[in-house]
């Protein structure tokens, strides 16, 4: 089976958010020996490299189907990742101290993308039930938000045979003011922040003139979200860090 | 490249809702559109000769765009060169967008910017984290802004 190695070269060295990275010994595949290696996490993806300077990568392990195990080993500090399914195979690591292999595992451990599938449907439920309550504080009848990209694609295609709901046009007009970056007609699956904002208010801001109403409200949480997060960020310089606690008792 | 490749495609074997028969031409000049069994699994599309068990191959939907071409066809470009640009034909127009629809949800990073935007919004509203309770705050996978703390708030004054 072929893969895509440029594409995969292309995620590992690209900008989006590494999960961990650091020094780990990983047992040969044909030679039994140990050999460091630089692994980069990200997502559901660990990657292989000699040095973190180093432009291709030696390998990747995609990380679905398999387990995380602490595993017996004439290496110090162990771990394995293991399909336990037969004829699939068990990679075997030795981190540098028990720190990093217990950071490792932990990791790895949520790494898998069905592990964040369902995190994220939870949430998207509490959002929902959250919302909900909320409204009944407001006294507004309220309709679930559909938290779905197709609105944001169905306009951005152009498709001149579509008939566009009313909703839809408005998301039109506001991406068209407001986001510029979003009028390529390129959809990536990296939308900027502001998207998913979009379904709640298309349906709190019916009242009132949509389309003004809809952008006064949807700049509103935008600042609202970036206040918040400058005032995490100072709130962070003066916390005591939350104490780490431990994975695993080894004790 | 080395990769689990057995581990791969025993992945693949995983049941799909997203598979389906489609035309497809691959990113090389001179390419020309195969009938395919495209099939999505987590942030991987692979893709099989209809009669065959293993897959050809297995395309990673990360930092990828997703573009209609025409009513029925959807193009995935990568690294933002026409070079890397699979296509896909559709049997209708329904089922090309619940493709692009399906394919632009099943990345990661995508995943991962709801998870935020669902914690933010759920800390924002009820001032506190829906995170704790399962004891993964702290985690930097899911972390607001690179490292930023979300706190219980006093929410006394709302």
């Amino acid at each position: 089976m072929k893969i895509d190695e440029k594409v995969v070269n292309y995620f590992e060295s690209c900008n989006s958010p590494v999960d961990k990275e650091g020094y780990l010994s990983k047992k040969g595949e044909i030679k039994t020996s140990y050999q460091k290696r630089w692994f980069v996490l990200k997502g559901n993806l660990l990657f292989y490299k000699d040095r973190p300077g180093d432009r291709d990568v030696i390998g990747v392990i995609v990380l679905e189907g398999c387990t995380v195990q602490l595993c017996e080993s004439e290496e110090q500090f162990a771990f394995s990742l293991v399909w336990s399914e037969p004829g699939l195979r068990t990679y075997k690591f030795s981190a540098e101290d028990q720190a990093s292999q217990e950071s490792w595992i932990k990791a790895l451990l949520s790494a898998s993308h069905s592990y964040l599938a369902l995190l994220v449907t939870d949430m998207e439920n509490k959002y929902r039930d959250t919302l909900l309550s909320h409204s009944s504080q407001l006294h507004r009848p309220f309709t679930m938000p559909n938290f779905h990209t197709s609105a944001a694609n169905f306009v951005e295609a152009g498709v001149s045979n579509q008939t566009l709901q009313p909703s839809n046009i408005l998301v039109a007009r506001v991406f068209s003011k407001k986001s510029p970056k979003l009028q390529s007609k390129k959809n990536s699956n990296l939308p900027p922040v502001s998207t998913p904002a979009l379904p709640m208010l298309e349906h709190l801001g019916l009242s009132l003139d949509p389309e003004e109403d809809f952008s006064k409200m949807h700049e509103d949480f935008g600042k609202e979200v970036k206040k918040l997060i400058a005032d995490w960020s100072k709130r962070r310089g003066g916390d005591e860090p939350t104490p780490d606690e431990s994975l695993i008792d080894l004790g | 490249m080395r990769f689990n490749e057995k581990e791969l495609v025993c992945l693949s074997r995983q049941p799909s809702e997203m598979a389906a028969e489609l035309g497809m031409r691959g990113p090389k000049k001179g390419d020309v559109v195969k009938r395919r069994l495209v099939k999505l699994v987590v942030n991987f599309l692979f893709y099989f000769r209809t009669d065959e068990e293993e897959p050809i191959g297995a395309l990673l939907l990360e930092q990828c765009h997703v573009e209609r071409e025409d009513s029925q066809t959807f193009s995935i470009a990568f690294l933002d060169e026409a070079e890397r640009k699979y296509l896909f034909e559709c049997d209708s127009e329904e089922q090309c967008k619940e493709w692009m629809d399906s394919i632009i949800k099943a990345s990661y990073e995508f995943m991962r910017k709801n998870l935020i935007f669902y914690r933010t919004e759920i800390h924002r509203l009820t001032g506190k984290d829906p995170l704790e309770q399962y004891g993964i705050s702290d985690e930097t996978r899911f972390q607001v802004n690179s490292g930023s703390q979300l706190m219980t708030r006093d929410t006394s004054s709302l």
